[in-house]
C-alpha cells in the first residue's frame, strides 16, 4: 500500500509506462492485484472479528439480564437461542457461512437482523459524516494551500495553528462546548441550533424540511470537520512546499506567469497528488469516525448503534458495525490506491 | 465569475426567505393542541412489547395497553385495570378473572380470548418469553370463556395480581409468525391504553395521540411525544431551552444543573432504587462447591456486622449522592413501598459506630499488625479488600474513597478495582472473583423479583454458567421465607414475611444496604399545568410502574400566535447564518480578486 508519506517524496521522474504495453492493462493488472489483497484482508478481518470478540471478557447473555429477572432456565434459553451453547469450532463456521451470505445476526438487545438496523442508519451517517468530510477537505486544502505557499507568514502561522489545536481537541468535549454555547445560548449568544437528532419531531414538508435538517446538521458537522481538518492542511501545505522549490516552478516564473497562475496551473496540481490519496483513504473511516459525534447530538446513524452496542454490550451488533467499518476502510484503501496509480505515471512505471 | 457568485448568493437570499415562511405555515396544524414531549435518554429498543426489555419501552407499552391489573395510583396495591375483580379457588392455584367490557383502539371488543391468546403465546413461544418469561413460569394453562379468564398455576403465586404481560389484540397479533424477529411497527398501533402509538422514528422519537375511546375517559392532552437523547446533558440543555417538557431519572449533578430556572420544576422524591455493597461472603455454585477468589475473612458474619457498622451512611448519603438520598437503614426494598419496607430498630439497628466495630473485630481475634492493618486470626493473611466498581461512573469513585476511609478506620484496607461493565457482571454474578462489590436493584411494587435474586438456585451453574444472582446467597431461612411468601395471598400476612426475609439480610448482611436513590426529575411548568405522581402523595413521574403521570397530565395548548412566532424566529435565525455565509463568501471572494491583482503587480 502506497502511503501518503511516501508519495509525498520525490519519485523517479519518469513519465508514462516504459514497457510499451497499452497503460490501461498495467492499471488493469494492478487493480486485480489490489483487489486480491482487499479480499485476503476481508477474510482476515472477518475471521479476526469472530475470535476477537469470543476472546472478549464477559457472559453475554448475563450481561444482558444485567438488573432484570431472569431464571436460570431463561437464560439457558436465550443461551440456546443465540447459539452460544455450540462448540466453538461449529459456532465459527455458522458465523462465516452466515456472513458471507450478509447474514451478520440478530442483535441481542434490539432483536432485529443487524443488517437491517445497519441499513436503517447508514444514510444518516453518510449524510453527517460525508458532509463533515468535504467541508474539511475543502477547507484544509483551502488553508494549506495558502500557508505552503508563503510558509511562515502570518497566515500560516495562525491557520497552522489554530488546525493544530482543533486537531487535539477531543472531539467529545469540542461537541459538547458548542452543544453548550450554540444550542442552549450562552450571554448574548443566542441558542440557534437544535440539542439533538436529525429533524425537529413535528418536521415541516418540502423545502423546509431541508433547512430542518440543515438546521440539525450545523453543529455535529462543525465538529467533524474542526477536528479533523488540521490533516488535509498539514498534507496540502508540506507536499506543496515541496513542489515550491522544484525546477519546473522557476521556469514557469521565469516564462513570465503570474504567481496566482504558477501556484494554481503548475505546483497544486502536483501537489495534490498524496492529498487526494489521504482523502480516499479517509472516505473509508467516514463510517466509524462519527461514533463520539453522533453520541453528543444523539443523531440516529451508525455511530450511535455502535455507541449503544458497546454500553449494553450487544456483541452481535458490535460485531456486525466493526466488520462493516474495517471493511469499509479496507475498501476505500483499495481504490484509494488504484486511483493513485492511474493519476500518477510516476507510481505506475515504477 | 463574479456574477455568478452575486446571482448565487441572491439566489441564497431569496431560498432562504421562502423557507421562513415555510417553517412558520407548517407549524400551525399544532396550534390549539397539548402536546407534551418527554425527553429519554434511551432509545427504544423493540415496540413489540414480547421483545422489549428497556425501560423505556416498557413505559411506553404501559400507555399503550392494559394488563389485568395495575398498581392503585395511591396505595400502589394491586387495582383492577382489564380485569374488573377476580376470585381465587380454595387451594390457591386457580383464578378467575373478570375480563372488563371494553374495545380496542380499532373498535373490537376485547375479551378474555385476548388475554388468553397472550398469556399462552408468551408460556410456548420461546422469543415471546424474552421480555416477561418469568411472569408466565409458574402458569399451568390457561384458558377463556366469553369474558371469563382462567389461569391455573404450577404452584400458588401471591404475585398473581402484579402480572407485567400487557395484554395483546389477538385479531391482531395470532398473524405473527415468527415472533423473535417481529418488531411491530404498524401503525397506528391496536391497543387499549390511553394512548395509541402513531409514528416511530428510530433513536429519534415515539409519538402517541390520546385514546378517544379509553375506558377511563379520554387523556386531557392530545398527543404525548417520547424524544431520545443519546447524552444526559444535551438533554438537559433541551430541557432549558424548552425543546422536551420533562426528563426523569436524572443523576445528581444534572439534577442541579436545572437549579435556578423558574420555568422547571426540580421533583425530588423517593426513589424505587436501593444501592447496596455486594459482600462475597464465600460464594458457592448451584452444587454449593466453592467458587471464585473472595477474601476468607468476609465468610464470618462479624466481619461483616463491623464493616456495617464503620459505614457511616448518613455522610454517603450527603456527600456522595449530594443529600438526593435516603441513607439506608433497611434491605433490599426501598421506603417508598410503605406496605413491603422493612426498617431496623431496636439491638437489630446498625449504626455508624467505629469503637463497636473495633470492638467486634477484637474480640473475634482479627489483631491489628505495626501497620495498623488487621490479621487472619488463625494466620498472618491481612485484612485487605477489593472493592469492584464500574469504570467512568463518577459517583462509584466518590464512594469508593468514602468507603476506603470508614473502612481504615477499623484497620481494614480497601482497595478499588475498576472494570468495564461486562467485567463487572461476570466478576460479581458468575466466577465471584471479587470480595466487595457496588450494587443496588430498582424495585417493583411487588418486591417479588428483587427477592428471587437472592435465592440458591440463582447460583452459577457448575460450568459456569451464571444463573442471576446478585449476591450467591444461599441460605436456608431466607429459602423458607420465598416459598412461604408465594402461598401467603392474605397481603398484610405475606407483607410481614417479607419484611422478615429484608431483616435476615440485613443481619447476616451478604448485602449491606447503603442508600436509596432519590427520583430526580426535572418538568417545564410553563407547558406542563399539572401532572400526578405514582403514588399520589411523593412518588414518581417518569420510569415508574403505572402508566397514571401520563394520563393525569395536563398541559397549555401551543398558541396559534406563539407558533407563528417561533416559526419566524426561526426563519430570522435561518436567514442571519444564510447572510453571514453569503458576506464570508462574498468577502472571501473580493479577497481574492483583490489578491491576483496584486499578484499581477508584483
Amino acid at each position: 500500500m502506497t502511503t501518503p508519506l511516501d508519495a509525498a517524496e520525490p519519485a523517479v521522474q519518469a513519465a508514462g509506462s516504459g514497457d510499451g504495453r497499452p497503460a490501461y492493462r498495467g492499471t488493469l493488472r494492478y487493480a486485480l492485484s489490489k483487489a486480491g489483497g482487499a479480499l485476503l484482508s476481508v477474510a482476515m478481518v472477518i475471521i479476526g472479528t469472530f475470535f476477537a470478540f469470543r476472546l472478549l471478557p464477559g457472559d453475554p447473555v448475563r450481561a444482558l439480564a444485567q438488573g432484570r429477572n431472569m431464571t436460570p432456565a431463561q437464560l439457558d434459553l436465550e443461551r440456546h437461542r443465540l447459539g452460544l451453547d455450540k462448540p466453538l469450532i461449529e459456532q465459527f463456521f455458522d458465523f462465516v457461512g452466515k456472513t458471507l451470505r450478509l447474514d451478520l445476526g440478530t442483535s441481542y438487545e434490539y432483536k432485529r437482523p443487524v443488517i437491517d438496523l445497519i441499513g436503517d442508519r447508514i444514510g444518516a451517517t453518510l449524510l453527517l459524516a460525508g458532509t463533515g468530510l468535504a467541508i474539511a477537505v475543502i477547507f484544509g486544502l483551502w488553508q494549506g494551500i495558502r500557508a505552503g505557499w508563503r510558509p511562515g507568514s502570518r497566515f500560516d502561522r495562525f491557520s497552522t495553528g489554530v488546525s493544530l489545536v482543533l486537531w487535539s481537541v477531543p472531539t467529545f468535549w469540542l461537541g459538547l462546548l458548542l452543544l453548550m454555547t450554540f444550542a442552549a445560548g450562552i450571554g448574548p449568544i443566542p441558542g440557534l441550533f437544535p440539542t439533538r437528532g436529525i429533524e425537529s419531531v413535528d418536521a415541516p414538508d418540502g423545502f423546509a424540511y431541508l433547512l430542518d435538517v440543515g438546521m440539525h446538521m450545523v453543529l455535529p458537522c462543525l465538529t467533524l470537520a474542526a477536528v479533523v481538518y488540521a490533516q488535509y492542511l498539514m498534507v496540502m501545505r508540506s507536499s506543496l512546499l515541496e513542489e515550491v522549490s522544484q525546477d519546473y516552478v522557476t521556469t514557469a516564473r521565469a516564462k513570465g506567469l503570474r504567481d496566482d497562475d504558477v501556484r494554481r496551473r503548475h505546483a497544486v496540481p502536483n501537489a495534490l497528488l498524496p492529498t487526494v490519496t489521504l482523502v480516499f483513504m479517509r472516505i473509508g473511516f467516514v463510517v466509524g469516525g462519527a461514533v463520539t459525534v453522533e453520541a453528543v447530538f444523539s443523531w440516529p446513524g451508525l455511530g450511535q448503534l455502535f455507541y449503544e452496542a458497546i454500553r449494553v454490550p450487544d456483541f452481535t451488533l458490535m460485531q456486525g458495525t466493526f466488520m462493516l467499518i474495517a471493511v469499509a476502510v479496507i475498501l476505500m484503501n483499495t481504490l484509494a490506491d488504484v486511483v493513485y496509480h492511474v493519476l500518477d505515471p510516476r507510481v505506475r512505471s515504477a | 465569475m463574479k456574477k455568478l457568485f452575486a446571482r448565487l448568493a441572491v439566489l441564497g437570499v431569496a431560498l432562504l426567505v421562502a423557507g421562513q415562511g415555510q417553517i412558520a405555515h407548517a407549524q400551525e396544524p399544532a396550534a390549539g393542541k397539548k402536546i407534551v414531549r418527554i425527553g429519554a435518554t434511551q432509545a427504544v429498543d423493540s415496540m413489540n412489547p414480547f421483545l422489549a426489555v428497556r425501560l423505556v419501552s416498557s413505559s411506553i407499552h404501559r400507555l399503550m395497553y392494559g394488563f389485568l391489573t395495575v398498581p392503585d395510583p395511591k396505595t400502589l396495591q394491586p387495582s383492577p385495570d382489564l380485569a374488573e375483580s377476580w376470585t381465587t379457588s380454595d387451594d390457591g392455584l386457580t383464578w378467575t378473572f373478570k375480563i372488563r367490557q371494553a374495545k380496542w383502539s380499532d373498535g373490537k371488543p376485547i375479551t378474555a380470548e385476548d388475554a388468553a391468546w397472550t398469556f399462552n403465546k408468551v408460556m410456548t413461544d420461546d422469543a415471546a418469553k424474552t421480555a416477561n418469561g418469568p411472569a408466565a413460569e409458574n402458569f399451568e394453562s390457561v384458558t377463556a370463556n366469553g369474558q371469563d379468564l382462567v389461569i391455573k398455576t404450577k404452584a400458588p403465586q401471591a404475585s398473581m395480581l402484579e402480572n407485567p404481560i400487557p395484554i395483546m389484540p389477538k385479531h391482531v397479533w395470532e398473524k405473527v409468525t415468527d415472533m423473535a424477529n417481529y418488531d411491530a411497527e404498524v401503525y397506528p398501533a391496536v391497543g387499549s391504553g390511553a394512548y395509541i402509538a402513531i409514528e416511530h422514528k428510530k433513536d429519534q422519537y415515539v409519538k402517541l395521540k390520546a385514546n378517544p375511546d379509553y375506558w377511563r375517559g379520554a387523556p386531557k392532552i392530545d398527543e404525548l411525544q417520547v424524544i431520545f437523547y443519546d447524552n444526559p446533558a444535551a438533554s438537559i440543555v433541551g430541557l432549558k431551552k424548552g425543546e422536551i417538557d420533562l426528563i426523569g431519572r436524572l443523576s445528581p449533578p444534572e439534577f442541579e444543573a436545572l437549579k435556578g430556572d423558574s420555568n422547571i420544576v426540580q421533583w425530588n422524591q423517593q426513589g424505587r432504587r436501593a444501592n447496596y455493597l455486594q459482600i462475597n461472603h464465600g460464594a458457592t455454585t448451584s452444587d454449593d462447591k466453592p467458587i471464585g477468589d473472595g477474601h476468607p475473612a468476609l465468610k464470618d458474619p462479624k466481619v461483616r456486622q463491623a464493616l456495617h457498622y464503620a459505614i457511616d451512611k448518613q455522610k454517603l448519603a450527603d456527600e456522595v449522592q449530594n443529600g438526593l438520598a435516603k441513607p439506608a437503614d433497611g434491605s433490599i426494598v426501598p421506603p417508598m413501598y410503605t406496605d413491603f419496607f422493612w426498617e431496623a430498630s431496636g439491638d437489630t439497628k446498625v449504626s455508624h459506630d467505629v469503637a463497636k466495630a473495633n470492638q467486634i473485630l477484637d474480640d473475634a481475634g482479627y489483631k491489628k499488625g505495626s501497620d495498623g492493618v488487621r490479621t487472619m486470626p488463625d494466620g498472618d493473611k491481612k485484612l485487605e479488600f477489593r472493592f469492584s466498581i464500574h469504570t467512568d461512573t463518577p459517583i462509584e469513585d466518590k464512594l469508593a474513597e468514602y468507603l476506603t476511609g470508614f473502612f481504615k478506620e477499623i484497620g481494614v484496607t480497601l482497595t478499588t478495582k475498576k472494570l468495564d461493565s461486562s467485567k463487572f457482571t461476570e466478576e460479581t454474578g458468575t466466577t465471584a472473583l471479587f470480595d466487595i462489590a457496588i450494587s443496588g436493584w430498582s424495585v417493583n411494587p411487588d418486591p417479588e423479583e428483587v427477592l428471587a435474586t437472592h435465592l440458591c438456585s440463582r447460583r452459577p451453574t457448575a460450568s459456569g454458567e451464571g444463573g442471576g444472582t446478585e449476591s450467591f446467597y444461599c441460605d436456608e431461612t431466607y429459602e423458607k421465607l420465598y416459598q412461604e411468601q408465594l402461598k401467603e395471598l392474605d397481603r398484610p400476612k405475606r407483607a410481614e414475611i417479607i419484611k422478615q426475609m429484608q431483616e435476615r439480610l440485613y443481619t447476616d448482611a451478604p448485602v449491606i444496604a447503603i442508600y436509596y436513590p432519590n427520583d430526580l426529575e426535572g418538568y417545564r411548568k410553563d407547558r406542563i399545568t399539572s401532572i400526578t405522581p405514582i403514588p399520589e402523595n411523593n412518588g414518581i413521574l417518569y420510569g415508574g410502574s403505572g402508566f397514571w403521570p401520563f394520563y393525569t397530565l395536563d398541559a397549555v395548548a401551543a398558541p396559534a400566535a406563539g407558533s407563528a412566532e417561533s416559526g419566524s424566529n426561526t426563519g430570522l435565525i435561518a436567514g442571519v447564518v444564510g447572510a453571514v455565509v453569503v458576506i464570508g463568501l462574498g468577502a472571501f471572494f473580493l479577497t481574492r480578486r483583490r489578491k491576483s491583482v496584486a499578484d499581477e503587480r508584483e
